[in-house]
């Protein structure tokens, strides 16, 4: 209902004229540090890394520096346990692993004493049929938005994440899907933004829109699903952190996913 | 479990037979004006005395004899009549108003609650002339706003028509209509409530003692009772308010025995929107409107009956793109019998519902989800007057509850799947008996039991969930089986001490169940927030609350003090687990946690009730705090509607007969929040690490409002006036949200921002009545 929140605020402020913003000083708790993993392992060859940074705090800047020395292993379908070399500051990856659709992948790692631990499976691809630009009126304003098309398997429980690059620079939105109610269709999905009123940001003709469609198991999906809580701008749910699916508690996840992407330019 | 009842009925009976001579005189007190009957009329003689009921009867037992009656109902004339009782007399009696040409407006009577003797605590009135002149956003009377200026009511905040009973959460108040239950009471995504204050004739809160009648929320009782309609004239009045107008018509159908009223509200902010040239505006829709009748109809002496509907919806569409639609519709239909001058009998059949719907329109992919809440209910009560110590109520309430938590229509073609969620369906039966009883010439007790048996019916998938919120189990149930029966015991108590003739001291306990929840994931209500219904594993929630309170009238009755403090325990409350998705099919209870909550606090009201000067100051000192396992590392947090402090300050000033002004000042502690402490990055994006629930708190809230109304005509057939009003006078920019971002222009740094909604609001309205 994320749909609606946003649609009632702006009704919300159609009705009131006047709703004003501004940023203010607030004093926040600096909470001790804690680990965030993220862990990918794709159906692409080489591609299997983990990085792991530390929380900061609120009034810090955005640079997240890697944590170097961790002892970092993956396992494919309880096989014997393949480290991952440090590659750059706490970047870790090995070429050795290549993900294969219906393969469970077991993370280990141990970092300055602290064990941590996460199980993944890649789920069987779903092909990305098709991507195309349609205009729509949103808010009144003619806005071009990204259309996906693919066929959902017939089992229940496939889900998907979409990552959307204009002129190769990622969308912020967090774009996912399940087959809760579109088991087995053909599915034509929006990737709909809201609040970007930045014109500069915005979909023109003739830019290059690139669209990378990953395949989730569920845990991965959840995770997705509930960034929105932490996102400091929802008013949907109560602020909380992702469900993560790493054990020892850490942040962040650990996901098998299969990557496909389709490039289209903005007629 | 009858055997309780059985033994109170005996005793009392056993005390009628040891009575001496005595006589009753009982009848229906009304309004001369408009034949409304008055309820919680006083009527009194020496230190013996009675209200009148919801329907205007009383029946009073007195020794053989000559007595003064004196009767007084709140905005009427005092009137003294004299009886002589040397057998049974029906006295049917209808007072005068207090005249507007008074130089002041002087109210003697209490409201009934406010009685030093009534053991009833814990209770909130508003006459509908308070309910006027207090000032309000876009000039917009509104019920629900104003006894959020109550202490111990709290309002849900801006752009929220929720309010917090003593720590409770929004759906642990149970608001009825002319008894039928209204399931969700806002207009416009929270800024107006469903009542048209037009149609209203009295707005009673209970927050403690609630009587025994009463039950099915943990909160509090709002129970809102509308005029009967003018059973002596005609009359049409109505507003025009900047952005709704409405018309009320009522008038007799048989004069002095039966009349109809008609009364209606409609907003227009859409037809402005459509005058905007600017297509962002122009093309949504967002409107309410509702619709409130009723007729009475006397069919002897002895019967009367009553037909009351509300009907109201709002629709919010945004372009082409989104359609909300939700409404409530309500009727009551009651049957009042009065067997003899000692027993009152009312038979009411109630039906309720609530829905709404979403519209999706995506390209070809057009869906629609509707939801439904709907009730058929029964309920018998019958009042004996046994004698001048004992006033007994015994009745049961049956309810069956149909519930459609969600059925999906897609387009033809669509992506989008037909999926009906499962129909829930129970039934919640209730069997009380209660009775006053003066015990002695200050001591009044009153005392009842409460026993409901909420049952859920088949048929349906049930579930059991492990602790990790997986499915393990899924039973499945027939048509009409029984799933699970909820049996509880509610006793209720309250006793009063008179300690002079000026003041006095109060003291219940009173324990309440609740089998239906609204589960909300959000920090803002919606009208999509999902109503379940207790199942196997979502246990009934129960709270116990006692409460002491202290009143004194001061100063020859000009002023009244009232201090309560109450402790409430709380049981089987329900919060979502993190990363809930609120909206899926199948076991709910897997999203779901379970806990328990607490709340204490104290209240002051200092109220003037006379002169040209009259309104009111009210304090409340209070906490509440959950403690739900899986939230907050299982540790007890404050819940979001946690205030220590809550002030309101209300006056209306009476300056001639042509001017008359008004102001309130509220000033409350900020909500309990969560606030991040600390920030990380995952996807290359900025995500905020948070660690305690609602461990900060929202920026403390205040507001000046002032009203001011211009009496133009009063003729006899004819008067009108201009309202004024200026919501938040002095601008204050309240803090409706605060986000936190990456700021713009330099993404490496983060910041928060406050979004705040309504700075000055001016409005004016035009009111006129066709006499």
């Amino acid at each position: 209902m994320k749909l609606f929140t946003t649609l009632s605020i702006a009704a919300i402020m159609i009705l009131a004229y006047s709703s004003c913003e501004k940023v203010i000083d607030i004093k926040l708790r600096d909470a001790d540090q804690k680990y965030v993993i993220e862990g990918n392992i794709t159906n692409e060859p080489g591609q299997c890394s983990v990085s792991i940074t530390q929380t900061k705090a609120f009034s810090e800047d955005n640079n997240f520096p890697g944590v170097s020395g961790a002892t970092v292993t993956v396992s494919d379908n309880g096989g014997t346990a393949i480290p991952l070399v440090e590659t750059g500051q706490g970047i870790y990856t090995t070429s050795i692993i290549n993900g294969a659709p219906g393969h469970t992948y077991t993370l280990k790692i141990l970092v300055n004493g602290k064990t941590f631990g996460s199980v993944s499976t890649l789920p069987l691809p779903v092909n990305l049929d098709s991507i195309f630009i349609e205009d729509r009126i949103l808010f009144g304003d003619s806005t071009k938005i990204v259309n996906i098309t693919y066929k959902d398997p017939a089992a229940v429980g496939d889900a998907y994440r979409f990552l959307q690059y204009r002129n190769n620079v990622q969308e912020k939105t967090v774009f996912v899907n399940n087959d809760d109610f579109t088991n087995g269709n053909a599915v034509t999905t929006q990737l709909l933004v809201f609040g970007n009123d930045d014109d500069d940001k915005k979909i023109k003709a003739g830019d290059s829109i690139k669209v990378t469609m990953q395949c989730l198991d569920t845990p991965v999906y959840k995770y997705w699903f509930s960034i929105d809580a932490a996102t400091g701008e929802s008013n949907n749910a109560t602020p909380a952190n992702p469900v993560t699916n790493i054990t020892g508690g850490a942040l962040g996840y650990f996901s098998a996913h299969t990557t496909q992407s389709k490039t289209v330019r903005v007629p | 479990m009858s055997k309780p009842i059985l033994l109170a009925v005996f005793l009392l009976s056993s005390i009628a037979a040891l009575a001496q001579q005595k006589f009753t005189i009982a009848g229906t007190l009304k309004s001369k004006k408009n034949g409304e009957t008055l309820i919680g009329a006083s009527v009194r003689t020496g230190s013996a005395g009675t209200v009148t009921n919801d329907y205007g009867f009383f029946s009073l037992t007195l020794p053989e004899g000559t007595y003064n009656l004196l009767i007084s109902s709140v905005g009427m004339q005092t009137q003294t009549i004299p009886v002589v009782l040397n057998k049974n007399v029906t006295l049917n009696f209808s007072l005068e108003e207090t005249s507007k040409d008074l130089e002041e407006v002087v109210i003697t009577a209490a409201p009934k609650g406010r009685s030093l003797k009534s053991p009833q605590m814990g209770i909130e009135q508003l006459s509908t002339r308070e309910i006027k002149n207090i000032p309000m956003l876009f000039g917009e009377r509104d019920v629900l706003k104003a006894i959020q200026l109550l202490p111990g009511i709290k309002s849900a905040g801006e752009g929220n028509a929720g309010f917090f009973v003593r720590g409770g959460a929004a759906d642990q108040n149970l608001i009825l209509l002319d008894e039928a239950p209204v399931y969700n009471a806002s207009h416009l995504l929270g800024f107006f409530s469903t009542f048209n204050s037009d149609a209203i004739k009295d707005v009673t809160v209970y927050k403690a003692g609630m009587p025994a009648q009463y039950g099915g929320r943990l909160s509090s009782v709002l129970d809102i009772k509308m005029n009967d309609g003018n059973n002596q004239d005609y009359n049409v009045s109505g507003g025009l308010g900047l952005i709704s107008s409405k018309l009320n018509i009522e008038g007799p159908l048989q004069k002095d025995k039966s009349s109809f009223l008609i009364s209606a509200r409609r907003t227009y902010a859409d037809v402005f929107l459509k005058l905007s040239k600017d297509p962002s505006i122009n093309n949504n829709a967002l409107y309410f409107y509702d619709l409130n009748a009723k007729l009475n109809y006397q069919l002897g002496a002895k019967d009367r009956l009553y037909l009351s509907g509300y009907f109201g919806a709002d629709k919010l569409g945004v372009g082409d793109l989104f359609g909300l639609k939700w409404g409530n519709g309500t009727g009551t239909l009651r049957w009042n019998h009065i067997f003899s001058n000692k027993l009152f009998s009312n038979t009411s059949l109630i039906f309720s519902n609530y829905n709404y719907q979403i519209d999706i329109r995506n390209g070809a992919n057009d869906v629609t989800l509707f939801s439904q809440i709907r009730d058929g209910n029964i309920k018998q009560e019958l009042q004996w007057y046994l004698n001048q110590k004992h006033n007994v109520r015994i009745g049961f309430n049956s309810i069956y509850h149909t519930m459609r938590p969600g059925d999906i229509t897609a387009s033809q073609g669509s992506n989008f799947n037909n999926q009906a969620f499962q129909r829930r369906y129970s039934w919640e039966n209730a069997l009380y008996a209660s009775d006053v009883w003066k015990v002695a010439d200050r001591v009044t007790l009153s005392y009842g039991l409460r026993l409901t048996a909420f049952s859920i019916i088949g048929p349906g998938d049930f579930y059991n969930v492990n602790a990790a919120g997986t499915v393990t189990d899924t039973m499945r149930y027939r048509s009409g089986q029984f799933v699970k029966t909820y049996v509880n015991l509610e006793p209720r108590a309250a006793a009063s001490f008179e300690l002079n003739d000026i003041s006095s001291l109060k003291v219940s306990y009173v324990r309440n169940v609740q089998n239906l929840h609204l589960i909300s994931n959000s920090t803002t209500s919606s009208p999509t927030d999902k109503w379940t219904a207790s199942t196997n594993l979502i246990k009934p929630e129960i709270s116990d609350q006692v409460s002491l309170g202290y009143y004194r009238n001061l100063l020859d009755n000009k002023y009244e003090l009232t201090v309560e403090t109450y402790y409430k325990s709380m049981q089987n409350q329900i919060d979502y687990r993190d990363g809930a998705n609120v909206f899926v099919n199948g076991a709910i209870e897997a999203q779901l946690l379970y806990g328990k909550g607490r709340a204490y606090g104290i209240e002051w009201l200092l109220k003037r009730k006379a002169g040209k000067l009259t309104g009111w100051l009210s304090y409340t000192l209070a906490k509440t705090e959950r403690k739900i396992d899986g939230i907050n590392n299982n540790g007890w947090y404050n819940a979001r509607q946690d205030r220590t402090h809550d002030i309101a300050i209300v006056a209306m000033y009476q300056l001639n007969k042509k001017w008359s002004f008004s102001a309130n000042w509220i000033f409350y502690t900020g909500d309990a929040v969560s606030f991040p402490s600390g920030k990380y990055s995952s996807g290359g994006e900025v995500y905020f690490y948070y660690t305690e629930r609602n461990g900060y708190r929202m920026p403390n809230y205040h507001r000046l409002d002032l009203g001011a109304t211009l009496q133009l005509k009063n003729k006899k057939h004819w008067s009108s006036e201009l309202a004024f009003s200026l919501y938040n006078a002095y601008g204050r920019e309240n803090a409706y949200t605060i986000q936190f971002r990456q700021n713009e222009d330099d993404p490496a740094k983060t910041e928060a921002v406050r979004t705040a909604l309504f700075k000055y609001i001016p409005s004016i309205s035009y009111n006129f009545k066709f006499k």
